[in-house]
């Protein structure tokens, strides 16, 4: 059954900061669904709760109420360590500002994300040059991310977060730090990795320029999906 | 993971230099603080552990070699008729001064042997021959007490208690553990060369088991034959003469002292900059959690680093010790560097390095994986 599930489903999901007066609620009865192989992304003002929303569906927060499944799994029900399990076999994550270890090669942070599921050095090294290959970065593999572009740094997260075949991958705001060159190149590139794994994207974005690699753009405003182009109007009224 | 982790800290060049100065300090200061009292306390025991002697006899609660009571010489029979005694002789060690050509005066400890059987006299000369004691008023002096004794050597005469006394050979590295300048000589000589030495007296009977003799039956029998001396091994004999220096002084206090601060000074450093290195790789760390790097991985992490730091500093460590240690170590202060010094010394470092890594692993622990996005 889990196989046929879609990659991502969250219903009247609502998540608060802060406590008592300074109480402030970020989403508000969120409901979205992704289907396994579709990129989405989350767009909408600072603060409309596009981060958060994405903590919650990446397992990474709790949401105050409602449900989440991940790949069939309602995951309030895993315990922190389930999670955390869940998150390394099945998830992965690119980060805006890349967040590569800096004392590392690009090919040893890409192996540090195998050995988190205790696969050997050796393993690991030919499947991170072949992701690096992938990646365009074959030939740079044994430099650092100070030796690198901020393009080819996010490149490296990019081979970093497919290299354990995650099913689900979570990218914040991954061109944020690119000119608008290396923008689109990168994303060009994920989206086909990810199709090419059938595996589902979500990614936060303020970027319009690379709106067109979307499959769906769901826009949420303040802590509400303003428009989700899945839903009916009707859906999103109530 | 491990090998990552210590690729990653020997790529932090900076940090990891600061933190070997530090682990490696410590180690040098714990081994030549360790060396050093080795060192003083093979002092303490050292006429007991170069004696050809098994078993040594003396006076109630004797403990410390240097500082004997008096003992009726002709006791010495009694346990030459014990079973199993091979030889028994008196032995005499006592101080004096030492009356030099300019006038100045030197304490000195004159050790008084059986010219027969050489008993408890030198072992090791830089000049002449340990046998050189029995020629008409000839002493032994130490290499390194020539300069305290007024630059005599060979066939020069001291004046010790108001008697003649010629230098007839010179031993190396000899030095007692409060350094005053053993002097060797008969045990008939030394009685003159020693004031208040009462007739017929001696400080010690030396026994020499006969080949294959049961060592504690012997003591046993012996304790039976002179109940009023005490009878100890001379492994046991020597044990009480260094626990004397350790605890009736303040040189165990002293020396435990300055190891643990040099132990601490390591744990700071070391803590410091491990701290320091994972302050500045939050958001790394943070993402790892975030892919799912459980508190264990962490753990692997930070421990392999530390350990790291530990390997690396106790060989940089170790190495400066020998090297300072020799340069430093001298008879009257030995710094003896011992294997197991040594691996205590990279024992405690590698405590302290894994102490280090608790505080950076609390903080990672406290790391919320969901923080990266938000920041």
């Amino acid at each position: 059954m889990t196989n046929l599930a879609p990659a991502v489903a969250a219903w009247d999901v609502t998540k608060s900061f802060g406590t008592g007066a300074s109480r402030t609620p970020i989403l508000r009865g969120v409901g979205l669904t992704v289907a396994r192989g579709e990129t989405v992304f989350l767009v909408g003002p600072s603060g409309s709760g596009k981060s958060t929303l994405l903590s919650i569906l990446g397992c990474l927060l709790s949401p105050d109420s409602g449900t989440v499944q991940v790949l069939g799994h309602d995951v309030s029900k895993f315990s922190p360590e389930s999670l955390t399990n869940f998150r390394r076999e099945r998830l992965g994550f690119i980060f805006q500002s890349f967040n590569l270890f800096p004392t590392l090669s690009a090919l040893d942070n890409v192996r540090l994300a195998m050995t988190l599921r205790g696969i050997g050095l050796r393993t690991a090294r030919a499947r991170a040059i072949e992701l690096l290959d992938q990646v365009g970065l074959g030939r740079r593999a044994r430099l650092r991310p100070a030796q690198l572009s901020t393009g080819e740094c996010q490149r490296v997260a990019i081979a970093r977060a497919l290299v354990n075949d995650p099913t689900v991958i979570f990218a914040d705001e991954p061109t944020a730090s690119l000119d608008a060159e290396n923008g689109q190149i990168v994303l060009g590139l994920l989206t086909t990795l990810v199709q090419l794994r059938n595996a589902a994207l979500i990614v936060v974005t303020h970027d319009h320029r690379i709106f067109p690699y979307a499959d769906r753009i769901v826009q949420l405003t303040d802590g509400r999906i303003a428009h989700d182009p899945s839903q009916s109007a009707f859906e999103l009224s109530i | 993971m491990w090998l990552l982790a210590i690729k990653s800290m020997l790529a932090d060049r900076g940090k990891l230099l600061t933190s070997l100065l530090g682990v490696s300090f410590a180690v040098v200061l714990v081994n030549l603080q360790g060396g050093l009292l080795v060192g003083l306390l093979k002092k303490a025991s050292l006429l007991i552990d170069h004696s050809q002697a098994d078993i040594w006899v003396g006076h109630r609660h004797m403990s410390n070699v240097d500082m004997g009571d008096f003992i009726p010489e002709r006791w010495v029979d009694r346990i030459r008729s014990v079973d199993g005694v091979e030889r028994a002789d008196s032995y005499l060690i006592a101080g004096s001064m030492a009356a030099m050509r300019d006038g100045r005066s030197e304490l000195v400890v004159v050790i008084g042997c059986d010219p027969a059987s050489l008993l408890g006299n030198a072992w090791v000369m830089e000049e002449g021959d340990p046998e050189a004691i029995r020629h008409p008023d000839g002493v032994l002096v130490d290499v390194h007490a020539v300069e305290t004794l007024g630059g005599c050597k060979v066939g020069d005469t001291l004046e010790l208690n108001g008697h003649r006394a010629v230098v007839v050979g010179l031993t190396r590295g000899i030095v007692g553990f409060t350094n005053n300048p053993y002097i060797f000589t008969t045990l008939e000589r030394s009685r003159r060369y020693v004031q208040g030495v009462p007739p017929g007296h001696c400080s010690y009977f030396l026994v020499k088991a006969q080949p294959n003799a049961n060592i504690p039956e012997l003591c046993t029998r012996l304790r039976d034959r002179v109940t009023e001396l005490d009878v100890h091994e001379k492994a046991t004999y020597s044990w009480i003469c260094k626990h004397f220096w350790l605890t009736r002084t303040g040189v165990g206090m002293s020396f435990g002292l300055a190891t643990f601060l040099g132990l601490l000074v390591g744990l700071a450093v070391t803590a410091e900059t491990l701290y320091a290195s994972v302050s500045e790789r939050i958001k790394e760390f943070a993402t790892l959690k975030a892919m799912g790097a459980d508190d264990g991985y962490v753990a692997r992490f930070l421990v392999t680093q530390a350990l790291g730091t530990a390997f690396l500093g106790s060989i940089f460590g170790l190495a400066g010790a020998i090297v300072f240690g020799q340069s430093i170590s001298n008879p009257a202060a030995p710094v003896m560097l011992t294997w197991w010094v040594g691996g205590i010394s990279v024992i405690l470092i590698v405590i302290v390095c894994l102490i280090a890594a608790w505080l950076p692993y609390q903080r990672i622990r406290r790391i919320d994986p969901a923080g990266v996005l938000r920041s």
